[in-house]
């Protein structure tokens, strides 16, 4: 391109400034055009959602009438419980008890329980959910690593890859199908004598949904948010916000899509916050079934295999537990669990003489199990490092739930804020 | 001015020669030449293609690791060579890899302005902007070949001094051999396209100063601060928005099934700094007083 003639009367130094500026435009426009870009694009795809309007009772119905059988999708979890980081922490502890092995069994898996457990409660993590009909695959990925559950009609296979472990948890089939078989007996007869009793047939599961929306208003103030788009598909939202001043849950919103019905992110949020303290969502998902070898799970060579069936009770056993939890003590003269409340402020205590309690004078005092201390041992360390002391106990809250170790043994937890957990510790009510 | 002179006749040249054609390539198979003719370029591959040699051969030494001990992977060794490149690459990817490509793509304009040859490419045939497209392609060249000395040495040595067999991958899915030098081959691919933001951040560094020492310690420098953000949970917004964000992400290579879902993010990532760092060079070298 020939160079155009400058006036003589233009000075000079004008005109180089002028074209030295048009050479930065390059420059200036590259960042702009990708900031705009980042802005419009996720307006875009949130902008004009209008689907029909629903009551709540109508979008229940919906999805509770869906019936996707396939689909697969990633998932996207997020916590901001306001608990620091402790993944350092737990996962010196998961490396502790991977080491000794030979210590007993239930130190080691308690430890990895707790850490895992740990890293689900603070951290983010990202998973490919795949379904079809009864085969199920949750793929956690972690970075470098990677935790699998596979569930098929051959039971279910948890791999962690980073242990390079694979447990096969399995149920007795036909223990499993003898029991439905009398849940399903006991439920016609429960029936009949519900209907005789109400000289009449039982309420259509409408009748019962409007009665439970009704029974729920009484806790919980349900509605219809805004539309909204997620992983690409419109949705509706619905939400609950608590009629209880004592919890310290703020609302929990769950996104259902409008075509299919099925949840695709749901999120609590904490009274007070703005953004979610704990939320799951899809961020792309397709309701093509998945190809079958995504369920295949074979245990590689070199890995540890551990055998796991779950016990099914028999109904005589289930009678037991039933009066057990009437009196409020086991078989082996433990007391079980109290609830105190009902709603949002529940609030559940485990007496003394159980679970992890006593922080100060020691764990294997709490127990006396050598192998459940050593486990415990590590988790009140962390547990001491996290709770911070009030009056008669430990309190560790976070944005949705406290915790409170009192100093008699005691061990109580709820999502209520800590004056209403102080409380109910106090009075015992 | 002598600058304005410099640029005058680089800008007629390049019209002259955008006529002829074929110049392009000749500029960059010169500069290919010249970048791998060097005995620092050779230098940097051979300390790089050290590193899976030093894992294996400690292996050998000291015994199979512990599981959960060390690098992911390593502990993998013993029971399949092919585990030697990848762990070698995880190794690789936070500093020695940076540091190598800071130095290449830090010397591109600087190195040229220091030796006082930048005016002599300006005024042989080539315009500015193509200068700099064959430099960074140079840069970008670079980046293929250390990452390919990584993996490739990696699995050579794998081969001699480890049995090879199916290799598990981290889905708990077994894989026969053949595939699993394909994704040998596609975390290669991943950890290339990873570097190739951090070039296009030394292509302007570079053209910022005479100094290449400089151009290549800023370069480096902002590999490592960059990684050490990702680390900082406080700044989680920030996590997307750094170069080095997905640079871990080929482990995404060994699931099954593959998922690509980093590939693609880091693709769009490192060409957006690409665009941003490729327009700023291009706006501070043609405005540039080249007066060595």
């Amino acid at each position: 391109m020939p160079r155009p003639a400058y006036p003589e009367t233009m000075p000079a130094q004008g005109a180089a400034a002028s074209r030295r500026f048009s050479r930065w435009i390059p420059a200036i426009a590259a960042p702009i055009a990708i900031g705009v870009a980042v802005v419009l694009v996720p307006m875009q795809a949130n902008a004009a959602v209008d689907l029909p309007d629903l009551t709540p009772e109508e979008l229940l119905e919906l999805a509770a009438s869906s019936d996707v059988e396939a689909l697969s999708g990633t998932v996207e979890q997020t916590s901001e419980l306001g608990l620091p980081d402790l993944s350092g922490l737990t996962g010196g502890m998961g490396g502790a008890s991977g080491g000794d092995d030979d210590e007993g069994s239930d130190a080691g898996a308690s430890g990895a329980d707790l850490d895992d457990l740990m890293s689900l409660v603070t951290g983010n993590h990202t998973a490919k959910v795949y379904v079809d009909g009864g085969d199920k695959r949750l793929q956690v990925l972690d970075r470098l690593g990677e935790r699998d559950v596979y569930i098929t009609d051959g039971g279910a296979w948890i791999w962690d890859s980073r242990e390079q472990t694979a447990t096969h948890v399995t149920v007795d089939r036909a223990a499993l199908e003898a029991l439905e078989a009398e849940a399903e007996a006991h439920a016609d007869e429960a029936r009949e004598r519900l209907e005789a009793e109400l000289d009449g047939p039982l309420p259509t599961p409408d009748e019962v949904l409007d009665e439970a929306l009704a029974k729920l208003d009484e806790s919980t103030e349900v509605s219809v948010g805004t539309d909204a788009r997620v992983a690409g598909r419109e949705v509706y939202e619905l939400v609950l916000v608590p009629r209880d001043d004592d919890t310290l849950v703020g609302e929990v919103s769950v996104a259902i899509d409008g075509d299919t019905g099925v949840p695709l992110a749901a999120s609590v949020t904490a009274a007070g916050a703005d953004e979610p303290a704990f939320s799951v969502a899809f961020t792309d998902v397709s309701f093509a079934a998945p190809d079958a070898s995504v369920f295949a799970f074979t245990p590689p060579e070199g890995a540890e295999v551990t055998e796991h069936e779950v016990p099914i009770p028999t109904v005589a056993e289930l009678e037991q537990l039933k009066a057990e939890a009437e009196t409020g003590v086991d078989a082996e003269g433990t007391p079980r669990p109290i609830v105190h409340g009902s709603g949002w402020s529940t609030v559940v205590e485990l007496p003394a003489g159980r679970g992890p309690a006593g922080l100060d004078e020691g764990a294997d005092a709490a127990t006396g199990d050598p192998d459940a201390a050593e486990g415990l041992g590590d988790a009140s360390a962390m547990l001491d490092s996290l709770a911070q002391r009030v009056d008669g106990g430990r309190l560790i809250s976070t944005s949705l739930v406290t915790v409170l170790f009192t100093d008699d043994g005691r061990v109580l937890a709820g999502a209520v804020t800590p004056e209403h957990l102080l409380a109910v510790a106090s009075s015992g009510r | 001015m002598p600058g304005e002179t410099v640029e005058a006749s680089a800008g007629s040249v390049a019209t002259r020669d955008a006529r002829t054609g074929g110049g392009t390539a000749w500029l960059l198979g010169s500069e290919l030449l010249t970048l791998f003719r060097r005995r620092r370029t050779w230098a940097m591959l051979g300390a790089l293609a050290l590193i899976p040699i030093l894992i294996a051969v400690a292996i050998i030494i000291a015994g199979p690791a512990p599981t959960g001990r060390g690098p992911a992977f390593l502990s993998e060794i013993t029971n399949n060579g092919l585990f030697v490149g990848v762990t070698a690459i995880l190794v690789a990817i936070p500093l020695f890899l940076p540091l190598t490509i800071g130095v290449v793509a830090g010397d591109t304009i600087a190195g040229e302005a220091s030796h006082g040859t930048l005016r002599y490419l300006l005024i042989a045939p080539a315009g500015r902007i193509r200068l700099l497209l064959v430099k960074y392609a140079g840069a970008a060249a670079f980046c293929v070949a250390g990452t390919l000395t990584v993996v490739v040495v990696g699995t050579l040595v794998g081969w001699l001094l480890f049995p090879i067999g199916p290799v598990t991958l981290l889905s708990g899915a077994t894989v026969s051999v053949g595939d699993a030098l394909v994704r040998l081959l596609a975390i290669a691919a991943f950890v290339t396209v990873s570097l190739l933001g951090m070039s296009a951040i030394g292509l302007f560094l570079s053209t910022l100063t005479t100094v290449p020492v400089g151009a290549m310690a800023a370069t480096a420098i902002l590999a490592v601060v960059s990684q050490i953000l990702d680390a900082l949970p406080q700044l989680e917004w920030l996590h997307p928005w750094l170069f080095t964000h997905y640079w871990l992400g080929f482990a995404d290579l060994l699931r099954e099934p593959m998922v690509w879902d980093n590939f693609i993010d880091n693709a769009v990532l490192q060409a957006g700094y690409l665009v941003v760092f490729g327009a700023l060079a291009i706006g501070r070298f043609l405005t540039k007083d080249v007066l060595s």
